[in-house]
């Protein structure tokens, strides 16, 4: 008993340390995960701030890599009112070009360009400026063209490629760019890309010093403002606020403790950057709200396991009953053999010792070996049947019998063996049953027998009540015992379970009862119980009378 | 039940091989575009030797074949460059070759001397282009060459001594002299002068008189001297001066004034002509009617293009090259079915010996007939053009692809093209249109192309294929459009303002932009300029024209799937606007219906041959995908 009580303390603790440990697992789970969080939005606050800028900067990227190129498709002969054109569609598309100033450029031999280069002049024919207003495109030509910065810069970029570029093998992307294009803060200068075959023709031209022919070229400046240009904030999540600001702009009061980062702003707006700001607890709420999904399942994994940890839990405390039952079996079983065998060894050694046995002695002797070795054979085939019905490998053998003999034959058989045993019956309106009278024997005599068992030496009574309802038969085997506990009731039917008393020392196998209900069960009937402790227990049979 | 089955499957197995054999097996793609295994045949002017070029170790070799012997020798083995193919025979029996070492811009003059089979170097200037303008029969060591050395920019006539190696100067180039028309002993009395556009004619007497201008032509007309007739001071020219379409003429070349016509003909320029420098006479002159046509000047040269035509019955004939003694002749023959063979023919035993094939890869009976056709354009002009069917049965419903000409001011002849076989073997019509603008025609025809690019010329085109819908020619819903420079323009141009009409366009070095192609011309050269402007339009006054025709400016309105071919070296190629172009395109259209293809290492046409391969496969698969059914 001691022996399994451990076993019971073992497995609790065991459950404890794994509850404990699961619970801190998830504890630690949680506060990891929310950690990474923590992390992960921060460094995103970080970092996605390209994305904004890429967003923003979209329809500049747009303005430089798509519309300005268009210019080199004139190849040199816009005139003001097409320039005006094009400059209508910029206005349109790209609202933080704040104006246009268009250079009509020949390349020549003029005496007195502004750049002179290998005897190649660059001069300004004319210039045109360009602004929107009202959705419309407003320009002006300017007649003082002696004082431009940008058109020099690019005319000295222009004649050091055409004297220098390579027209066997052509120039590379970085050359183009180096000559064809000046970006500065807040303006971009573009003139149109020479071809190798413009060059050559350019070259050649240098050739005709006399001509007085020239070729044209464009060049326009775009004069951008930073004003205008919509900021994308694709991730509201993360920024609250995101403003253009000088890239010296970084003021020294930041009490609340916001969150700060910045993103400097490409080519023509690279005196300014993006400013990105948000609250301490703008972020929070950010963490909070992506790790609310992870949270919960966090709390799906650990509620999961729990219930796996009870599963286990419960399988495990089966068993130990499983256990202990066939213990308890083996041990009674032992008791139960070992008893006709002592008789027998007693019956036995007697005989050998005795020089000479009377006729009495011999008898009585001969009486004793045959009812042990009946007592054998009763268990060993109790066991085997009990086996054989549990496999269902055995068959109903039918015939028809007459209850009131039936019960008759078994109260007096009882009253034979227990002399003390005070048994009535009442048996009314029943039919015969038609069903294997070994079967319905074997309930008879475990019931009876258990009535006997489990009683009070004075009150060793047991009151037999057969009636029927419609299609069944009920037998009532009321007795005036010990009765059972309420919290065994539903035990008293297991395989190898016995209540543990007095009564039940020895000589029992535990098997009667659940050997009954595997009997009852087999014909398609039922047992129940009903028992009240010190005042008796009342077992009921119902049977089909068809079945 | 499964007797009917039986008959079904047999009616079907017969339905398909009958559609087998009417389908011609594809002829794999290298074979339309191999390089030729024998070329550039010549014969000695003793008459012993024929000589040609063949590759060795994948460079053009000299090889010569005795015709005493028939034995074959190589003469040269160079391995680091090719023989160039202006190589040539001396009246002394030596040939002279060059060959141009690309690497240090050099090129070398040789002579082979041909009973030894030495070579040895003549001259080898650096950074000059050479080029053989005449021979003397009465110097034969003498040859007269032009040059570019003494200004990179102008090519001198200089005398040159093969086997003295001694090099005088003939005539000093002042600057605007293009060629050069050499007498039959060598000396040069006529010039033509060119500043681009507009060309002179000069004449002088003799070598010690300056040369004075007698005609003078624009862009329009045109005047190409061929040789004096030996009589007083007239020289043969074809010339459409006063006419509409060039003729043969004798010109005074004292004043420039035509003395007489000697030869029209009244549906086509005369555009070529045959003449020997030992009988000082014009042999024929040939044009492109409907087929190449020839009228004989020498009833001598007739016998024999009569004879040779009994005998190589349906081929196009024209001599090659002969020996001195004008009995041994090599004849090069070709169809439209046939890219050619060499022939040798003997006059005096009558004898003709096949030196071989161009393309022997190909048989004629595979490849396609090109038909001359001609239809009435919108406006009631008559366009020319060819078609050419894929073999087998079926003329009706055809998948069509549609070949408009380079230039615009070019041409298409009838006879072998490549393309057009290539197309029409993997089962597609090939349409080829002379639209307006074609040279060829006549004086009106071509100015009539003028200021219609984006006009008339595309309506031409789009005339043409709406006459083969009609007729029932090609299948409405498979149409393609194909064509290189201004022939890609017409591709992508037709893809945009008839985008029901084409299904996809393929486009070789393609013009996209006018004012591109206008700023070819340089500005010094005013006429260029004007030529320019006259026939293509003014990018000042017609910059809303060219700007609306101009591909470049109307990527919005194409939306077919292209397939797009450009040697990165093309001069006039504007490489980044291109590349700009076909960004915009695919990002517009999704990457997979803009297939384009930028080769580094190519120059306007292709020179690898694995690029070409390449090209022609895209060409296939590309034609396949989008002709299955219109989308």
């Amino acid at each position: 008993m001691k022996k399994q009580d451990n076993t019971y303390r073992k497995n609790f603790s065991l459950t404890i340390i794994f509850l404990v440990l699961i619970s801190v697992t998830f504890i630690i789970a949680l506060f990891v995960s929310y950690n990474l969080n923590v992390n992960y939005v921060e460094n995103e606050f970080a970092s996605k701030k390209i994305d904004v800028q890429e967003q923003t900067m979209k329809p500049y990227n747009n303005l430089f890599q798509n519309k300005i190129p268009e210019i080199t498709s004139y190849q040199g002969f816009l005139d003001s009112a097409s320039a005006a054109k094009y400059a209508d569609s910029v206005f349109h598309n790209y609202n933080f070009v704040r104006r246009i100033v268009f250079y009509d450029v020949q390349i020549g031999n003029q005496k007195n360009s502004t750049v002179i280069k290998n005897k190649l002049g660059i001069s300004i024919n004319a210039i045109y400026q360009y602004w929107p207003k009202d959705g419309k495109v407003l320009g002006l030509r300017i007649w003082n063209t002696a004082d431009e910065p940008d058109f020099d810069q690019m005319a000295s970029k222009l004649s050091n490629y055409i004297t220098l570029s390579d027209t066997a093998h052509g120039s590379s992307q970085d050359e183009i760019f180096r000559s064809f294009y000046d970006v500065k803060p807040g303006k971009i200068s573009y003139s149109n890309i020479l071809r190798r075959e413009d060059v050559k023709i350019l070259r050649a031209l240098q050739k005709h010093p006399n001509s007085s022919s020239f070729a044209k070229q464009n060049m326009m400046t775009f004069f951008l403002t930073p004003d205008l240009l919509k900021v994308k904030n694709t991730h509201k999540e993360l920024y609250r606020d995101v403003t253009i600001q000088p890239v010296v702009y970084d003021p020294p009061d930041n009490q609340a403790g916001n969150l700060i980062t910045e993103a400097p702003l490409p080519g023509a707006f690279s005196d300014y950057k993006l400013y990105f700001k948000s609250g301490p607890d703008y972020l929070t709420t950010e963490i909070n709200r992506r790790f609310m999904p992870i949270a919960a399942l966090v709390l799906l994994i650990y509620c999961f396991l729990v219930l796996i940890g009870w599963l286990i839990y419960r399988n495990l405390s089966i068993n130990i009953k499983l256990f202990k039952l066939q213990y308890d079996f083996i041990n009674n079983f032992t008791h139960e053999f070992k008893t006709p065998v002592s008789v027998i060894k007693i019956a036995g050694s007697n005989l050998s010792g005795d020089s000479e046995l009377s006729e009495r002695q011999r008898k009585q002797y001969g009486r004793i070996l045959n009812e042990e070795a009946d007592k054998l054979n009763e268990l060993m085939n109790k066991l085997l049947s009990f086996t054989q019905l549990e496999n269902k490998s055995i068959n109903i053998k039918r015939e028809e019998i007459d209850i009131e003999n039936f019960v008759k034959g078994y109260m007096e058989t009882f009253r034979l063996k227990y002399p003390d045993f005070k048994i009535s019956y009442n048996v009314h309106g029943v039919d015969p049953l038609y069903t294997d009278p070994v079967f319905l024997g074997s309930i008879f005599q475990n019931l009876i027998e258990n009535a006997y068992k489990y009683s009070h030496p004075q009150k060793k009574e047991l009151y037999i009540n057969v009636s029927h309802s419609k299609r069944n038969i009920i037998f009532s085997f009321r007795d005036r015992g010990i009765g059972i506990q309420k919290d065994e009731l539903t035990n008293v039917f297991k395989k190898f379970y016995r209540v543990e008393n007095q009564y039940n020392q020895n000589g029992s196998a535990g098997l009667g009862l659940a050997f009954c209900k595997e009997l009852v069960n087999f014909m398609g009937g039922e047992i129940i119980v009903n028992s009240k402790v010190n005042e008796g227990s009342e077992f009921i049979v119902t049977l089909p009378y068809e079945n | 039940m499964l007797k009917h089955f039986r008959i079904l499957l047999l009616i079907y197995a017969i339905t398909v091989l009958c559609a087998c054999k009417q389908k011609a097996a594809p002829i794999p793609v290298i074979d339309f575009f191999r390089t030729p295994e024998k070329v550039s045949y010549r014969i000695s002017p003793d008459g012993k030797y024929i000589s040609y070029l063949k590759p060795y170790k994948d460079k053009q070799n000299l090889f010569i074949q005795s015709l005493e012997d028939g034995k074959e020798r190589m003469a040269t083995s160079f391995t680091d460059y090719s023989i160039r193919g202006d190589y040539f025979w001396t009246y002394n029996n030596e040939i002279v070759f060059f060959q141009d070492i690309i690497t240090v811009d050099e090129i070398r003059m040789f002579a082979l001397d041909v009973s030894t089979l030495k070579t040895q170097v003549i001259i080898s200037p650096k950074k000059v282009r050479i080029a053989m303008i005449g021979r003397d029969k009465h110097e034969p060591d003498v040859v007269t060459i032009r040059m570019n050395k003494r200004d990179s920019a102008n090519f001198d006539i200089y005398k040159l001594n093969i086997k003295t190696k001694e090099l005088n100067p003939y005539l000093v180039n002042p600057g605007n002299i293009t060629q050069w028309f050499p007498d039959a002993d060598g000396k040069i009395r006529l010039v033509r002068a060119s500043d681009g556009v507009d060309e002179t004619i000069l004449y002088r007497p003799n070598d010690k008189a300056p040369f004075k201008p007698i005609i003078a032509n624009n862009f329009k007309t045109s005047v190409k001297p061929i040789a004096f007739t030996g009589v007083g001071n007239y020289f043969l020219a074809l010339s459409n001066v006063n006419r509409d379409k060039s003729a043969l003429v004798e010109i005074n070349a004292e004043d420039g004034k035509e003395h007489k016509v000697i030869f029209a003909s009244n549906n086509a320029d005369i555009q070529d002509y045959q003449y020997s420098k030992n009988k000082h006479k014009i042999e024929l002159v040939t044009w492109d009617a409907a087929k190449p046509q020839k009228h004989f000047l020498d009833p001598e040269i007739k016998l024999i293009y009569d004879k040779l035509s009994t005998e190589l019955k349906g081929n196009e004939i024209n001599i090659a090259d002969r020996d001195s003694a004008e009995n041994k002749f090599i004849i090069i023959t070709y169809t439209d079915r046939n890219p050619g063979s060499y022939y040798l023919y003997e006059k005096n035993i009558g004898k003709l010996t096949k030196l071989g094939d161009i393309n022997p890869d190909l048989k004629p009976d595979e490849l396609c007939t090109m038909q001359p056709i001609s239809y009435k354009a919108s406006d009631g002009m008559t366009i020319n053009g060819y078609l050419t069917l894929p073999l087998g049965s079926a003329t009706t419903n055809l998948p069509l692809v549609v070949m408009p000409h380079d230039g615009p001011f070019g041409h298409n002849g009838w006879g072998y093209n490549p393309e057009v076989q290539f197309l029409a073997n993997r089962g597609y019509a090939v349409f080829l249109v002379n639209y307006r603008g074609s040279t060829g025609f006549g004086k009106a025809f071509y100015s009539a192309g003028f200021k219609e690019v984006g006009g008339k010329i595309q309506q031409d085109i789009t005339d043409g294929v709406n006459w083969l819908i009609q007729n029932k020619t090609a299948n409405p819903k498979k149409i393609a459009i194909f064509g290189g420079g201004f022939g890609g323009f017409s591709a992508l141009y037709g893809v945009s303002f008839h985008p029901d009409m084409y299904n996809c366009a393929i486009v070789q070095h393609g013009l996209i932009n006018f004012f591109t192609y206008i700023k070819d011309a340089p500005p010094f050269l005013k006429p260029l300029v004007q030529m320019t402007y006259e026939r293509v339009g003014n990018p000042e006054t017609d910059a809303n024209q060219l700007r609306a025709i101009s591909p470049v400016f109307n990527i919005s309105k194409i939306r077919v799937p292209l397939l797009i071919f450009q040697g990165a070296r093309d001069d006039r190629a504007n490489i980044s606007e291109l590349n700009q172009f076909v960004r915009e395109l695919q990002k517009q259209n999704g990457n997979d219906k803009v297939k384009y293809f930028l080769k580094p290492r190519e120059r306007t046409f292709f020179r690898s041959q694995t690029n070409r391969m390449e090209m022609y496969a895209e060409i296939e698969k590309f034609l396949d995908e989008n002709m299955r059914v219109k989308p």
